[in-house]
């Protein structure tokens, strides 16, 4: 099936079952009604057929470009259908599951993800291991049983929702930073394991601290070989930064519609708007030709950063611009409207954060892309 | 254009604007048949060309030819055109009353012409004039960038004694061509500033160690990077979809960039870069009167957001 008569396709049914899709009227907005909806629109469009095109035929899918990905993550996006972060979990996590698990296991566990029975995480980030993923020391221990864990990850989204993760290990000495990592699939109802969600300062608890104290992970959920963590995580980044990232842009494109229709007139500045639409042409051009990349089998590395940079930059300055034009509403409105628009204000502040900061991308870009050698 | 050809057709122009410059780079441009090129390949000739005019600091009469392919207008090939004024895309003409009231540029190469064309504003579309150049006053433009060989354009002609016009209606389509050509100038432009900073900042030593190791300077020249390959990623877009919205975006974001890569690259530079010894203040100089033609960054970035908040739509840019 082609771009084209995928969109047609999709189109239509989402025309045709607009009322079964969308949201509970009586639902709040919580994180766990975004979830419940996020596992109700997963389900339905992978029953339709649609979820599962561009996935490879072995782990459930039916094969295809993976625009046609890009293009469904958009739709439901754009029509408001789904959160843009939790939705593209699924674009990071299930191409490293592809590109690193056992077969058989890959076969049993992406249907699993992609009809929203499951949900996932990606357990990266630690207390003292942020920027520098590297110096990770959550352990990883032989034992006659299989891999004992014991440790703790920091920032690890849904974790609370999550029936598996995939967890980076540190498998090698201390010291022995990016050579000495193993990537492993765990199941969250393990014994040993304790999820501690974070408030932050948007209010929906999305992040959390995990706990690892001697969880037993059979060796046969090793992703890739003991010791290739490190490939795992560099491969799934740019995954992070491509299809993940044209849904946001979607999401921005549709938020900043949403707020000329909705700043009362005289309230935003002509020029302020013209320069954040310019950076959302700029995005959206960057990351369809990234899409294209992706989708003629190129492998995606460290020019991702750029979209990377784009997609942080313009997620910032649509709600600036959002600040500016419903200044009261955010300030303090207590509607459900206003809230919103607050929440996502607040949520912007993290995404030159998380993900790789806006500092890291531009570390990247000058060393791989410009060539300026190491900064240490 | 298949890729074989166009890697021929681009070491020949590289060739010509590595080689040559004004006068002579329009004869080399004729003999090797860049303005056939331009009718049967556009894409290939304005990207290619002005790309290279803008990396290697090079000017030309090309953009004349850019309009006079877009306009398609039945006039004499050797006629120059009567470019916007500065800063602005409107026409360079006004008609009033009996009068023609003419403002605006014109390339070096409008100072050897006999006869001009203006276009001008009427009721819903525009139209075009021959005019001599005899009746204009023509000043050659020295200002912030003498090399890039400008003309100021003025005057007010009766338009009873100039031959009658012909509707203009692709104006619009002409100036998104010039503002696409100007783009890949001012992000050639760019890319050579990057480069000039970032050999600096590998050679200089301060400290005992070379100044690229500093993360001030290495972020200075990433984020050039980033607005330089905005601009390409939506000149690309451009191209795709035709269309003069997507265009100006593309113009003012090359503009824009380059002024980033100027700021960014001169600090890099520092004290070499403020020096005549050093190539750097060539492109600072082009950078900043090309992003005034055919409408400035500032000036297409207001009038997208007017047009946004007048129909309060977003267009569906860039759809996959």
């Amino acid at each position: 099936m082609d771009l084209d008569e995928f969109r047609r396709s999709l189109d239509d049914w989402l025309d045709q079952n607009e009322h079964d899709l969308r949201a509970d009227p009586a639902a709040k907005d919580t994180l766990d009604d975004q979830m419940a909806q996020l596992a109700k629109v997963k389900r339905l469009t992978y029953e339709a057929g649609f979820m599962r095109r561009g996935w490879p035929e072995r782990v459930g899918g039916l094969g295809g470009s993976s625009l046609l990905r890009a293009y469904l993550g958009e739709a439901l996006t754009s029509r408001g259908l789904v959160e843009p972060g939790i939705y593209s979990l699924t674009e990071v996590l299930a191409p490293t599951m592809i590109d690193y698990a056992r077969p058989e296991l890959a076969a049993t566990m992406v249907p699993r993800l992609l009809r929203g029975d499951e949900t996932w995480c990606q357990g990266f980030s630690e207390p003292g291991t942020g920027s520098n993923l590297a110096s990770l020391s959550c352990r990883a221990t032989r034992t006659e049983d299989g891999w004992s864990v014991t440790g703790q990850k920091v920032w690890t989204s849904l974790a609370q929702y999550a029936d598996r993760c995939v967890l980076l290990t540190r498998t090698g000495d201390a010291d022995s930073a990016h050579r000495g990592i193993t990537a492993l699939f765990v199941d969250m109802d393990s014994p040993g394991i304790v999820v501690r969600p974070i408030e932050t300062m948007h209010g929906a608890p999305e992040f959390s601290e995990v706990f690892f104290d001697g969880v037993v992970v059979p060796f046969e959920r090793t992703l890739g070989e003991e010791g290739q963590g490190w490939s795992v995580a560099m491969d799934l980044l740019p995954y992070e930064r491509s299809t993940a990232l044209w849904h946001r842009a979607a999401y921005l494109q549709q938020r900043l519609g949403s707020l000329l229709q909705a700043a009362p007139p005289g309230e935003l500045e002509p020029a302020d708007v013209g320069e954040v639409a310019q950076l959302l042409y700029a995005l959206r051009a960057r990351s369809r030709s990234t899409q294209r990349r992706l989708a003629a089998g190129e492998r995606l590395g460290p020019e991702t950063s750029i979209d990377k940079v784009l997609v942080a930059t313009a997620e910032q300055a649509v709600f600036d611009l959002v600040a500016d034009g419903l200044a009261t509403g955010v300030a303090v409105g207590d509607d459900p409207a206003s809230e919103r628009w607050r929440r996502e204000f607040l949520y912007s502040r993290a995404a030159t954060i998380y993900g790789g900061t806006a500092e890291i991308q531009r570390n990247i870009i000058a060393r791989r892309l410009l060539d300026l050698g190491s900064d240490r | 254009m298949d890729g074989g050809d166009r890697d021929v057709f681009e070491r020949s122009l590289r060739h010509a604007v590595e080689t040559h410059s004004g006068g002579p780079l329009d004869a080399a441009l004729l003999e090797l048949g860049w303005t056939d090129a331009l009718a049967a390949h556009t894409h290939e000739a304005v990207s290619i060309l002005f790309e290279l005019e803008g990396s290697l600091h090079a000017s030309s009469s090309a953009l004349d030819h850019v309009l006079a392919c877009s306009l398609g207008l039945d006039v004499p090939p050797t006629a120059g055109y009567v470019l916007p004024p500065l800063g602005r895309r409107s026409p360079p003409g006004a008609v009033d009353g009996a009068h023609l009231a003419v403002r605006g540029l014109g390339t070096a190469g409008l100072l050897a012409r006999e006869t001009t064309v203006v276009v001008a504003r009427a009721v819903n579309t525009e139209v075009a004039f021959l005019v001599p150049a005899a009746d204009l006053v023509l000043r050659p433009v020295r200002g912030m960038d003498p090399e890039l060989g400008l003309v100021e354009v003025s005057g007010t002609v009766a338009k009873d004694a100039l031959r009658p016009e012909v509707v203009a209606p692709s104006w619009p389509a002409a100036v998104a061509l010039a503002q696409l050509a100007l783009g890949h100038q001012l992000v050639g432009a760019a890319r050579t500033m990057l480069e000039l900073a970032r050999r600096h900042a590998l050679e200089r030593v301060q400290f005992g160690q070379p100044i690229s190791g500093f993360q001030a300077v290495r972020h200075r020249l990433a984020e050039t990077l980033v607005a330089i390959e905005s601009a390409e990623a939506v000149l690309g877009a451009a191209w795709e979809d035709g269309s003069p919205t997507t265009a100006a975006v593309a113009k003012a974001l090359a503009g824009r960039g380059a002024r980033t890569a100027a700021r960014h690259c001169q600090q890099v530079l520092a004290g070499i870069g403020f020096t005549t010894e050093h190539e750097f203040h060539h492109y600072a100089r082009r950078a900043l009167v090309l992003d005034e033609l055919f409408g400035s960054s500032r000036s297409l970035t207001r009038e997208l957001g007017t047009e946004l908040l007048a129909t309060r739509r977003l267009p569906d840019f860039a759809p996959l």
